[in-house]
């Protein structure tokens, strides 16, 4: 799933609190990963891929209001740890657009990064056995799974916020309402499955693209150089 | 599409006194206003909130029918949570203010503050490649948006466009984003480069040291009415 859309103010603020917290400790994670790189390759490419991010996240495709995010084409070009620190520009960057919330820029830097990761590692599980472009989109369509059930997941632990039931003010905030993530995730299940689909094959094409004009960007040459990973 | 280009130009040209004021004391206007969002538990004070902002736009001279405009974006997944809580429409009005008053604020940020000056007070706190890469990004974007202007010029000149061919389109489209990432990684090694011969270390030229001045009156007040409004009008 792409990031959320959520905006500042509507997830409670254990939620959002705690994806700050643990998206802090993912930054840090990487930059520890990171360390001793070779900064004149890694920046450049890290500038380029988020950059490149942030206007396939501008295209929206209007009958859906979806956006394709290319977050696996990011893991797959700077690896999980830089890949990771592109969602989080990527987050900051929108944020700052704003298109999304400031508050949300945790979730959605774990969501985006997350995908980063899971996108990385199943690309080059399926690369082993099956060609560039059904591994790529095989990898996106598995990944994007998984972050919308964590979505939906994020949903539902703020439905259940006991902060937001008690102190709901003068009329409550679920006074009169029944709390539905059943509907939310039937509504993101329904219009995510056909964006899974496109991102899937625009994913799969952009890889296959770079295998054959720009190999070594898929090959990782650039981490390795120095890293020795 | 977001217009980075046009927020770009209205933070670069405009000299109204919110232009003016500082970036640390309109990153705090912000902080209040979201703060008023997160701790509104009714839609009114912050209805009244987005109001006060409208005027204190309009009055420092920035296009605030547009920003207004673009902060209604941040309403539709409002709109599609209201809809998930089932609460009626008081429920949805609280959503679609919490969501639009704080993108508001945040829009008045960046069209009278240009980006690189919001990025100079991130470096002194963030890590050094976050810093450099905020700034490779931001800049590799205004490059990336004028060669994607001319890809779309050019798949339509050549054909390569069919509004019922939804297959052939988006191969063409992999294809054109795909030129993009190889030509983007390039012309940011080489940006790079060029940076560092000219003796960039990692560092903005500009630091953001955090200084209040007399013309912060405006987005430090706005920011403290709306919070007040929030935090009196229970």
């Amino acid at each position: 799933m792409t990031h959320m859309h959520i905006p500042d103010g509507i997830l409670p603020v254990g939620v959002w609190l705690l994806g700050l917290m643990i998206m802090a400790f993912a930054v840090g994670f990487s930059l520890y990963r990171l360390r001793g790189m070779d900064m004149m390759k890694k920046i450049p490419l890290l500038g380029a891929v988020s950059a490149v991010m942030l206007v396939a996240m501008s295209l929206e495709i209007l009958p859906l209001a979806y956006h394709i995010n290319l977050s696996v084409v990011a893991g797959i070009l700077l690896g999980p740890a830089l890949g990771f620190l592109a969602a989080f520009i990527a987050n900051l960057m929108l944020a700052l657009m704003g298109h999304g919330g400031i508050t949300v820029i945790g979730l959605n830097t774990l969501l985006l990064g997350s995908e980063a990761i899971l996108g990385h590692t199943l690309f080059y599980v399926f690369k082993k056995r099956i060609p560039v472009f059904w591994s790529a989109a095989i990898a996106t369509v598995l990944t994007l799974i998984m972050t919308t059930l964590a979505l939906i997941g994020i949903v539902a632990a703020s439905h259940i916020d006991p902060e937001l039931v008690s102190h709901g003010g003068e009329h409550g905030l679920h006074q009169g309402g029944r709390v539905s993530v059943q509907t939310f995730a039937i509504m993101i299940v329904s219009l995510g499955s056909i964006g899974w689909i496109i991102e899937a094959a625009i994913t799969g094409a952009v890889v296959k693209f770079i295998f054959q004009v720009k190999p070594d960007l898929l090959a990782h040459a650039l981490h390795r150089e120095k890293d020795g990973r | 599409m977001i217009d980075v280009a046009r927020i770009d130009h209205w933070a670069a040209s405009g000299s109204g006194p919110f232009h003016r004021a500082s970036t640390a004391a309109k990153l705090l206007f912000l902080f209040f206003v979201v703060s008023a969002a997160v701790l509104s538990r009714n839609p009114y004070p912050l209805i009244a909130g987005y109001g006060v902002l409208l005027a204190v736009a309009a009055a420092a001279g920035l296009p605030w029918f547009r920003v207004m405009g673009l902060s209604w974006y941040a309403a539709l997944f409002a709109i599609l949570y209201a809809i998930s809580f089932r609460g009626g429409t008081w429920l949805a009005a609280l959503f679609i203010v919490k969501a639009i008053t704080p993108s508001f604020a945040m829009l008045m940020l960046i069209v009278s503050t240009p980006y690189p000056k919001i990025f100079a007070l991130f470096s002194a706190v963030l890590p050094e490649i976050l810093a450099a890469g905020l700034f490779m990004t931001y800049r590799t974007l205004f490059i990336l948006l004028d060669m994607m202007d001319s890809f779309a010029a050019a798949i339509r000149m050549r054909g390569g466009f069919s509004p019922g061919s939804l297959y052939k389109n988006s191969a063409n489209i992999s294809k054109g984003i795909g030129m993009l990432m190889v030509r983007a990684v390039e012309r940011a090694s080489r940006l790079y480069a060029v940076m560092v011969v000219r003796g960039y270390n990692g560092s903005m030229a500009e630091k953001g040291a955090v200084h209040f001045q007399r013309q912060d009156w405006l987005p430090l007040g706005a920011g403290t009415v709306v919070l007040m409004l929030v935090i009196v009008w229970k």
